[in-house]
């Protein structure tokens, strides 16, 4: 190390240790294996949750979801429930005159960007069938937006697997028969 | 000359480090337009694919986040073209940083 000469020569090297310092405390950040990433929480204007971190300069975002990769929402976009013991026969994805026309009315009142409609079934009858109806179902509400103008953004059928109510009774099981539609706003 | 020398590194490190380490709680915009990231506005961007994205643009930090369905799946509102994005999400830019757009 050289003999530090003058106070201007000392306040030069103390300046360029702490700028090397500093350089070397960010590159040693940077290349650490675990650095603390505590994320807060943006609720997107659906209503569900977003991880999002801002480490100064750059931003991360990424959803909410559970490990079943359900987004975590406050609130849902379900916007029409349809029980389908009125609206079709047992066994049945065929949609009577009446039943066109209050369809047809509801899409028309409701006015969203698009529609994605799911059909349910409760647990009896095979899981294959029950796959099978709910889609037919689903596909003949779907028709029927489509004949009032309104945009179908998807059509699924979902079966038995997203109960929204115990099969275990009869109450339960008249609840998962049904028609969902989300609104996209 | 030397003096000016020592201002640079110790401006040049001030900056660096003003800039490197916002500590492990990620959840502050800091600086001139400091909020909590939860106040942030965002618009829909459309995928080459025609499905949706929430995107914000937040001045020097942009943010991209899926927009999906109460299932998990995406959803593809078919409101715009693939490739364009809509609504008012560049409330955090200025015209110095950032896109003032």
């Amino acid at each position: 190390m050289t003999k530090v000469r003058s106070t201007t020569g000392r306040g030069i090297l103390s300046a360029m240790a702490a700028a090397a310092l500093g350089l070397a405390a960010m590159t040693g950040a940077a290349q650490a294996g675990t650095e603390q990433y505590i994320p807060t929480i943006w609720v997107d204007p659906d209503g569900c949750e977003h991880w999002v971190m801002d480490d100064g300069v750059e931003g991360y975002m990424t959803p909410h979801t559970t490990r079943q990769g359900i987004p975590v929402c406050r609130r849902g976009n379900v916007c029409g429930v349809i029980n389908t013991d009125q609206m079709f026969a047992t066994d049945s994805s065929r949609i009577s005159g009446a039943g066109k026309e209050r369809l047809m009315q509801f899409f028309q009142s409701t006015g969203a960007t698009s529609y994605i409609i799911t059909g349910h079934t409760d647990s009896r009858a095979s899981d294959q069938y029950n796959m099978g109806l709910s889609l037919r179902r689903a596909n003949s509400v779907a028709k029927v937006a489509q004949s009032s103008g309104a945009r179908i953004a998807d059509v699924r059928g979902y079966g038995e697997r997203m109960p929204k109510a115990s099969n275990a009774s009869a109450d339960g099981m008249a609840q998962n028969r049904r028609v969902e539609i989300i609104c996209i706003r | 000359m030397k003096f000016a020398k020592t201002f640079l590194l110790l401006s040049a490190a001030a900056a660096l480090s003003a800039c490197s380490d916002a500590g492990p709680d990620k959840s502050v915009d800091r600086g001139i337009d400091e909020k909590h990231l939860s106040q942030l506005k965002a618009g829909v961007w459309i995928d080459p694919t025609g499905c949706d994205h929430w995107i914000i643009d937040d001045g020097v930090e942009g943010y991209l986040s899926a927009r999906l369905d109460k299932y998990g799946k995406p959803v593809c509102s078919g409101t715009a073209p693939p490739n364009t994005a809509t609504g008012d999400f560049k409330g955090g830019s200025t015209s110095l940083i950032g896109d003032s757009i």
